[in-house]
């Protein structure tokens, strides 16, 4: 049943697509503004109702529009993370592989500090010392998740440097930059792809965590992982309210895991 | 502390944690023990450096100090002193102590031994956060300074007699003689123990420390050589550390905690319970939140854009947030506080004349100040509901929360704080611990932190400190505060009310306005 | 060997010298001001002066670190700002906590993965296999945190069984546990299904087959022992991961381990708690490194000959 990785990937992609689409759409879709208090009591959460249908907060706000809007700061920081662990990951990681030696000494050595520290203790203590805003995040998140990508990166460099054509390349006095762009690059990249929808799952559940423990984008911008910490107080009266964005995250991590996955399936790996 | 001995601290801590049950909460069938629970551990037990309700909390159950204040009160009545005199210019307060106060290594407390913890509370090295209240005693600067190895100002004629010398007259040096910094600790133990005597305090207080296993618990049993006949009732006082607002209310509960607060959730439904509500206690706390509007930063210079924010800020929001757990403020001192002003009406919600006098003052559209505030979870849900009501007034202000550090030296720097969302408790029982300290110029970078001046009221203020008179000091302090209110430097929010649920059993638990629950009195019943 | 594990040691320590240095960095950056943060917020500027002048901050950078290098090699720890306890007493009293849980976990996360990981070699490429890929999946796709939210929700307060946080005893172990192995249990699953299709594929696998040893006895008897190694190894290496999770675990469960001591200690700006605890994680990091590499050497013979 080789097809199943296709129909994963599918299904990923799908999933991924919808939650963009919210994303974007967000404006447009959330029935009520997400930041203003809109229910009628003030003061304690309220079940799902007709004119809610996920409920509300304590602060009166609906939860339905807070998770749409919600989509877009995930997405942003999951999105936006990524890119900057995979540009630091695969430039470390293809400079270690292409160059070798030295380079790759002090690189990995580098690499080997980095992954001692324990990447959410990392990125709390900087976004502590930096104070939260959504760049810093993006930034923190993107300093603590490279270490993976580069070591994956680097090992796919290597075997690749070993191939034929790089060989002949090299002999005919092909240039580092040339190498790097014409002949490692294109060839690294479908790995590229791959650990980019898996990274970003891992961003997203980085930025979740962070946002839980207090350390994420900073109010009144809706952030899943800090709707669960909220919910926390209302665990036992109002369960709802911290079922909701986790299901959402959920879906989310699922999404690209599935796209990352079915691809790897696909490729028999 | 070498590695080797954290190692084998590490190995006992494992071997003891897989035990279920320790043997330290073992007590003798039919023993009175006050269970108690919280969320994070007791910060310190020394009485130098503890300046928060937890470790006051304990402290006072371990130290005694010369003056206290009586339950539920703010009377000031004998503790290891038995009578006092003080002159009428407030500078000179001459103590007699009692003979038979005992430390519970057995030894007796002496005016030397109150000198000697003044002294440590002074001595830099120390940290005491309490060094400040001190301060004004002859020959304390220098003593500070290491110019002197001694406090002049403190005599002990006689070991059952003390007496302080201030530089300035200050009517209310004997209230700073009852905060716990001020409590005797005996020389010995603290030489002996150095920075940790907090694990192994030794006190004349009714209670001493039988263990202390951080992150789990705490177990205080009774000293055999307190003073007071009688007292304290209880045999031990337990407190399990680590459990959270939810678990403590489950284990109340479940008769497992003896008082407990409640959490946020139930406490609608806790109040109307007619089972429950009886054995709810709650006391106005002294203390004033507030939103600190930064006067030197434009446009909040214009006391037209002040009043504005007070107008538009719904109180009643904040309170419901709050469950109720506060009384809204009209003024900065709070009620039960002397120099209280039950007339000063304050500003009522009213967004439509909020928009007017923002109109008025010119304030731009774009107008988009910085709220900061501690990075808590009740802070964050109080400053999003500022945030909504600002909003209607065409203000769209951008929460900054931090941590308490950064929080406290951010608003102490005149231009980078425009909003703050502060609280002050009073430490004393007078107007002066909150206007003095909150709004003349000479606490401007430190605890003036709206940066707000009017000569007129540092004049009143001037004028009334020094002031042993009670009505004067008070007349005066009054008109200052009016005239504070009317310049709106902050908005005032709300005084905390403190809600707290004890079960059948225990009695003489009472709530005190200036200081957390003394266990002296406490004694539970058959159950 | 022995130049071998030298040379390990020695980079070792080399990579927990580097450590210090960022940790030390960090805490440099740091906006807060140490001395507000030992007196509190009603000190005055000349007391401030006083304890800024005591903690040596008023020295430049490098000599600061000199005295910090110093005081670590002493295995002075520094004292907590907010605690005023001594840091090294306070890991040492929490750590326990998080060995018990860490330990744990990564038991129940090994044998979910085997569990999980066979049952789809055992039927690779059937509907099993896929079924349970998609839940591997969604196990690794559960935020931490929230995945323990719901099973205190359902365990603790609809079925009242479990207690609700706090370390009490081997019942309060389970929640916690349950919430950080399953998320490496579907991880480790993965992998084993992926080293376990590599080594079925190997010539002796071929040969056992040969000899009339159904598919399932291959598959136990050298398959599975095979396998085990990359797994196993890896699980040593996700020591990061597993500490990671345990920050977020022990702050739904109010654990009193080093997580939620790190936490708190982030949270309150902490200076030499957080650095101390971020250098104690990374050494815990590295000796588990070493555990691993000898681990290898012990189990694969080929390595031992190549060093």
């Amino acid at each position: 049943m080789k097809a199943s990785g296709s129909t994963m990937e599918l299904i990923g992609a799908v999933m991924v697509g919808t939650i963009a689409l919210v994303a974007v759409a967000a404006p447009w879709l959330a029935p009520h503004n997400p930041t203003a208090a809109v229910a009628t009591s003030f003061g304690a959460p309220a079940p799902p109702s007709r004119a809610f249908p996920f409920g509300t907060d304590e602060l009166g706000r609906d939860v339905l529009s807070r998770i749409i809007w919600g989509a877009r700061i995930s997405l942003t920081v999951g999105l936006a993370g990524m890119v900057m662990t995979m540009t630091i990951g695969v430039a470390i990681g293809l400079c270690a592989g292409l160059f070798g030696g030295t380079v790759d000494f002090v690189l990995m050595r580098f690499t080997d500090v980095m992954l001692t520290l324990p990447g959410l203790l990392l990125a709390m203590a900087l976004v502590a010392v930096l104070t939260p805003s959504l760049l810093t995040i993006l930034i923190v998140i993107g300093l603590v998740s490279w270490t993976q990508v580069a070591r994956v990166v680097r090992a796919e460099a290597l075997s690749i440097r070993q191939r034929d054509f790089v060989v002949a390349a090299v002999m005919l006095g092909a240039s580092s930059w040339r190498l790097l762009t014409r002949h490692l690059l294109p060839n690294t990249m479908p790995l590229i792809v791959v650990m980019a929808a898996l990274a970003t799952s891992g961003t997203l559940l980085l930025d979740a965590g962070l946002s839980f423990l207090g350390l994420g984008v900073p109010p009144p911008t809706p952030s899943w992982g800090r709707m669960i910490d909220e919910a926390q107080l209302y665990l036992r009266t109002a369960p709802w309210l911290a079922a909701f964005p986790g299901l959402a995250i959920l879906y989310a991590v699922l999404g690209f895991n599935f796209l990352g996955y079915g691809y790897l399936r696909r490729q028999g790996r | 502390m070498n590695p080797g001995r954290w190692l084998a601290l590490a190995a006992l801590t494992l071997l003891l944690a897989a035990c279920q049950h320790d043997p330290a909460l073992n007590f003798p069938p039919g023993a009175q023990v006050l269970h108690l629970a919280s969320q994070d551990d007791v910060p310190t037990l020394d009485p130098a450096a503890g300046y928060d309700t937890a470790s006051w909390s304990f402290e006072q159950a371990l130290f005694d100090t010369l003056v206290r204040y009586a339950d539920g009160s703010i009377a000031l009545k004998p503790d290891l002193a038995t009578s006092w005199e003080s002159s009428p210019d407030a500078t000179h307060f001459t103590f007699h102590l009692r003979h038979d106060a005992r430390f519970s290594n057995g030894r007796v407390v002496t005016s030397g031994d109150l000198k000697y913890s003044l002294q440590r509370v002074l001595t830099p090295a120390t940290r005491s956060k309490g060094i400040e209240y001190y301060r004004n005693i002859l020959g304390a600067e220098d003593y500070i300074a290491g110019r002197a190895n001694d406090v002049r100002g403190i005599a002990t004629p006689d070991p059952y007699t003390i007496s302080f010398t201030l530089r300035a007259p200050d009517p209310i040096f004997i209230h700073k003689l009852c905060m716990p910094f001020a409590a005797a600790v005996p020389r010995e133990a603290v030489q002996r123990w150095g920075d940790d005597f907090s694990s192994h305090p030794v006190g004349s207080g009714a209670f001493e420390l039988k263990q202390w296993r951080r992150g789990q618990y705490l177990v205080l049993t009774r000293n055999p050589y307190y003073f007071v006949r009688g007292q304290p009732r209880l045999d031990a006082v337990v407190e399990r550390v680590g459990v959270n607002e939810e678990l403590e209310w489950l284990q109340y509960r479940a008769g497992e905690v003896d008082v407990a607060g409640i959490p946020s959730a139930d406490f609608p439904a806790v109040i109307k319970d007619p089972r429950l509500a009886p054995l709810i206690l709650k006391i106005v706390s002294a203390a004033t939140d507030y939103l600190g509007l930064n006067c030197q930063m434009a446009p909040l210079t214009d006391v037209r854009v002040r009043r504005a924010f007070n107008y538009a800020i719904d109180k009643r929001k904040l309170l419901a947030l709050l469950n109720g757990r506060g009384v809204i403020a009209h003024d900065v001192l709070p009620p039960g506080l002397p120099g209280y002003d039950p007339d000063l009406a304050g500003y009522p919600y009213d967004p439509a004349r909020a928009r007017h006098l923002l109109a008025a003052a010119g304030v731009k559209a774009g107008f988009a100040p910085e709220l900061w505030m501690r990075a808590d979870q009740t802070m964050l849900l109080l400053g999003e509901s500022i945030q909504q009501d600002l909003a209607l007034v065409g203000i769209n202000v951008r929460l900054k929360p931090v941590a308490w550090g950064p929080l406290l030296e951010a608003v102490r720097q005149p231009s980078t704080v425009a909003l703050s969302l502060l609280g002050w408790e009073a430490d004393f029982p007078d107007p002066e611990n909150f206007l003095n300290v909150l709004f003349s110029k000479a606490q401007w970078g430190s605890n003036n932190d709206t940066f707000y001046y009017n000569p007129e009221v540092d004049r009143l203020m001037a004028q009334a400190a020094p002031l042993a008179d009670l009505h004067q000091r008070l007349a005066l302090y009054k008109q200052a505060e009016k005239l504070i209110v009317a310049d709106a430097p902050w908005v005032f929010l709300y005084h905390p009310v403190t809600y707290v649920i004890r079960q059948p059993w225990v009695h003489g638990w009472v709530l005190n306005p200036m200081r957390p629950t003394r266990f002296e009195k406490v004694w539970i019943s058959a159950h | 060997m022995l130049s071998y594990l030298i040379r390990r040691l020695s980079f070792g320590v080399a990579v927990l010298l580097g450590t210090s240095l960022i940790t030390f960095a960090i805490a440099f950056v740091v906006p807060a001001d140490p001395a507000v943060t030992i007196a509190g917020a009603k000190a005055d500027p000349q007391t401030l002066a006083l304890i800024r002048a005591q903690l040596g901050l008023d020295r430049p950078i490098y000599i600061q670190y000199a005295r910090y290098l110093d005081r670590l090699l002493h295995g002075d720890l520094g004292r907590s700002y907010i605690m005023r306890e001594n840091v090294g007493h306070l890991i040492a009293t929490r750590f326990p906590a998080t060995a018990v849980l860490a330990l744990c976990a990564m038991v129940l996360s090994l044998l979910i993965g085997l569990a999980m990981g066979m049952m789809a070699a055992a039927h690779r490429d059937r509907a099993l296999d896929n079924a349970l890929l998609v839940f591997a999946l969604t196990l690794v796709s559960f935020p931490v945190f929230w995945l323990g939210l719901m099973l205190l929700m359902v365990g603790g307060l609809y079925l009242r069984s479990f207690p609700l946080g706090g370390f009490s005893g081997p019942k309060s172990l389970l929640l916690p546990t349950l919430t950080l192995a399953l998320g490496s249990g579907g991880y480790y699953s993965r992998i084993l299904h992926t080293s376990m299709g590599e080594a079925m594929g190997q010539d002796y696998i071929r040969t056992a087959l040969g000899k009339g040893l159904s598919r399932r006895q291959a598959m136990f008897r050298h398959g599975l022992v095979n396998a085990l190694l990359p797994l196993v190894t890896l699980a040593g290496l996700d020591l990061a991961g597993l500490l990671s999770g345990v920050v977020l675990t022990e702050t739904v469960f109010d654990w009193p381990g080093i997580g939620r001591l790190a936490f708190e200690a982030i949270f309150n700006l902490d200076i030499p708690l957080i650095m101390g605890t971020v250098l104690f994680s990374a050494a815990l990091i590295v000796v588990g490194n070493l555990l691993v590499d000898l681990l290898y050497l012990w189990l694969d013979p080929r390595i031992r000959l190549t060093t």
